[in-house]
């Protein structure tokens, strides 16, 4: 640090000359100001650059292949709806969609993932409609993300033919919502789908 | 007769507890602080991104592209942009798609890759984007970092470029609540 950091002694010479007593010298003081000027100006710099809320990530898989169809238990299947209107309605595997609220997800993705038969083999769809809002979606997948929490420890309880803990398999399925589909859940009204562009 | 009383000119404050403090603080915030990246300073929107539960994961510093959908303030228009993190795979993606996109949206006046391009609507341009992307960088991680405000279709599109180009797996970039 240039110019900071000159020592004074704590008596100058002339009280020496003066004759008068002289002082046992203790100590000595270091000049702290430039320092703790350039302390402030460094800690004020990084702190108003610094970004304490780092955004955070949520991992996504969709299947690489749409077309193909993959037949399932309609049993094993557990439908959530988002309509165009961002109400939301769930389905046990063919039944008509039910309206529902975002905070009855969890409970319910719990229930139904836990149930006997269904472990690791229910199959949870999410049906977007194109005009849904994508803020619900991403909160719905977080209600989804939280409950594996509860259905992870479910199932390790449960033992495989080796005599270990069951492991968990996910399944999870993003798609569009059917001609069939968009009936029940629209009623009379049924809104023309949207296609895939952006008009 | 008592000695001259000495003029008091001033006082001396022990400053020794707070340079420690402010040496404390400072080295917290040092190694705390990361800076934006030169995308995020130059671009001229904002996104409101969907607050979700706190996690430990954190988005990738490499190796990373991230497609922003926002709501641009000038013209309430919503348009894709396409970031690549690393400068020196930015500049080679650039490279292979200029003859398809036009250079100025790609090269600044100096020549050197924008860190951010707006593809607009474009949804050709971000499938060719992606592609080139995971020719550069086969491991290549994408990001989907969009506006809570918008409709699903924009997002829904921007994951079909991703699955056409077999990035099946790609992330949210979302908030932590509550922040």
């Amino acid at each position: 640090m240039s110019g900071g950091g000159q020592l004074k002694a704590e008596h100058s010479k002339r009280g020496a000359e003066s004759g008068r007593k002289r002082k046992k010298r203790v100590g000595f003081f270091v000049d702290l100001t430039p320092m703790v000027d350039i302390n402030f100006l460094l800690l004020t710099f990084f702190m108003f650059t610094t970004t304490l809320a780092e955004p955070q990530i949520m991992e996504m898989r969709v299947p690489p292949e749409m077309k193909a169809e993959i037949k399932v238990k309609q049993s094993l299947l557990f439908t959530i709806y988002v309509r165009n209107d961002n109400k939301i309605f769930y389905a046990l595997g063919m039944g008509d969609p039910i309206p529902t609220t975002i905070d009855k997800i969890r409970p319910m993705a719990e229930k139904y993932n836990v149930a006997e038969g269904a472990k690791n083999e229910l199959i949870t769809a999410l049906k977007i409609d194109k005009k849904a809002n994508y803020g619900l979606v991403v909160n719905i997948l977080d209600e989804l993300n939280v409950s594996e929490a509860y259905i992870t420890k479910e199932i390790s309880k449960g033992k495989d033919a080796d005599g270990n803990a069951m492991l968990r398999e996910r399944r999870f399925t993003i798609a569009d919502i059917t001609a069939d589909e968009r009936i029940k859940l629209y009623g009379g009204a049924v809104p023309a789908p949207t296609g895939g562009g952006n008009k | 007769m008592a000695k001259v009383k000495k003029k008091r000119v001033g006082f001396v404050i022990d400053m020794t507890p707070m340079v420690d403090i402010l040496f404390l603080l400072l080295i917290f915030f040092m190694f705390t602080a990361k800076f934006k990246s030169e995308a995020d300073s130059a671009q001229k929107f904002q996104i409101k991104r969907p607050q979700t539960t706190a996690d430990t994961t954190k988005i990738p510093d490499t190796d990373l592209a991230i497609i922003k959908i926002a709501i641009s303030k000038a013209g309430n228009d919503t348009s894709y942009h396409y970031e690549v993190v690393d400068f020196d795979t930015r500049k080679q993606i650039w490279t292979q798609c200029q003859e398809k996109i036009s250079p100025d949206s790609l090269f600044t006046a100096m020549g050197g890759p924008k860190p951010q391009i707006n593809i607009g609507k474009d949804l050709v341009a971000l499938n060719l984007l992606i592609k080139n992307s995971r020719l550069v960088r086969p491991n290549m991680k994408f990001a989907i970092d969009a506006d809570k405000g918008l409709e699903w279709k924009w997002v829904y599109n921007a994951q079909e470029q991703l699955r056409l180009n077999y990035a099946t797996t790609f992330n949210y970039v979302t908030d932590k609540k509550g922040s």
